[in-house]
């Protein structure tokens, strides 16, 4: 094992007890966070077979096609949090909008409605 | 409303039962003018401070105006529809929406309003490019606004004259089916589609948009229209 391994395997064990300690109660999210630990020990350790899947996609080394994964991960992860923003704005806006007009009705008994 | 006095205005609408909505960010010498404009032309403005850095109320009599404060910013969109949910509460019988930099004319509203119950709409949407309307725009901004007038029919279904005007007179029923959920200036659009999707009948009516230094420095600019199209684009896709 070199260097960089070392790193990297300290880096997955690490994220991975994070989340763990945060996710307790999501089963679900936690299988698949350890699949997904498990695979990148594995390749960190056996790099040699990320170029065997990647020539067998079509693509000339593993780094290149992890590069293209992640891209598309990264998209994906990005209209997610769109996603979340706009729903995040519009519970903002309601609950400010609510307030809003609350302190106007209160206010409002000091108009005076006169026909002109 | 418990008023007792009917103006006598052609068709017997007691203009304070007109609620003026009017988002207001970071203005102060407008929108006193605004206000008092349409104060004197009889109509209930309603003064909505989409969260300036400091409170308008200075600036609104709130003796015969009301006036509401967001706590943050939010944007344009969301000051007209608090203003819009305020007024239904209120029991407003039309509902106006008036721009705070200037640019509208009080005295538009009162015909807008007749050509609304002649002929029995919805809703009336003010154009600037109709006969018999004032405008001072540069070619620049015209040409703009020629071309959010199809990026406008290609999202919302419905080829108007002028695009992206503050100036809309609606009915109690058709505010109520209204609901804008785009915050910032997408809402424009947004109100077509929904006038669409409601099957509202509606109509362009001549209005006159005078720009002075002041509401060209403030309004949007060539770059905001980038920004209005990518949130038009985020409403299609995240509905």
């Amino acid at each position: 094992m070199n260097g960089i391994q070392i790193l990297l395997i300290a880096s997955v064990v690490v994220i991975m007890f994070f989340y763990i300690v945060r996710l307790r109660s999501a089963i679900f999210d936690l299988i698949i966070l350890t699949i997904f630990s498990g695979l990148a020990i594995f390749f960190i350790l056996f790099p040699e077979y990320t170029n065997d899947i990647a020539r067998k996609m079509g693509v000339g080394r593993g780094a290149d096609l992890l590069f293209y994964i992640c891209i598309f991960f990264f998209i994906f992860i990005i209209l997610k949090m769109f996603a979340r923003i706009r729903r995040l704005e519009s519970t903002l806006t309601e609950l400010v909008r609510q307030q809003a007009i609350k302190e106007a009705q209160s206010q409002s008994t000091e108009v005076k409605e006169e026909g002109k | 409303m418990g008023s007792t006095f009917i103006l006598f205005m052609p068709n017997l609408i007691n203009s304070r039962s007109v609620f003026i909505v009017v988002p207001a960010y970071n203005e102060s010498t407008s929108l006193q003018l605004v206000v008092h404009q349409l104060l004197a032309n009889g109509y209930t403005p309603i003064v909505v401070d989409d969260g300036s850095a400091k409170s308008l109320k200075p600036f609104v009599p709130t003796a015969s105006a009301f006036f509401i404060r967001h706590k943050v910013n939010l944007g344009q969109g969301a000051a007209l529809q608090t203003g819009i949910s305020f007024a239904l509460e209120k029991n407003a019988a039309y509902i106006v929406t008036f721009d705070a930099d200037g640019q509208h004319d009080a005295k538009n509203i009162n015909e807008l309003l007749q050509t609304l119950i002649e002929t029995n709409s919805d809703v009336v949407l003010g154009s600037r490019f109709m006969k018999g309307s004032v405008h001072n725009m540069t070619g620049k901004r015209k040409r703009l606004l020629k071309l959010a007038r199809y990026i406008n029919y290609f999202f919302s279904g419905l080829l108007l004259t002028d695009a992206h005007n503050g100036l809309r007179v609606m009915t109690h029923a058709a505010a109520k089916k209204i609901q804008l959920r785009e915050n910032r200036m997408a809402h424009a659009t947004e109100i077509l589609s929904q006038i669409k999707k409601n099957k509202l009948k509606y109509i362009e009516a001549p209005a006159t948009v005078l720009y002075t230094d002041y509401s060209r420095q403030k309004g949007q600019t060539v770059w905001s229209s980038f920004r209005i199209f990518f949130d038009i684009l985020l409403n299609k896709v995240f509905k």
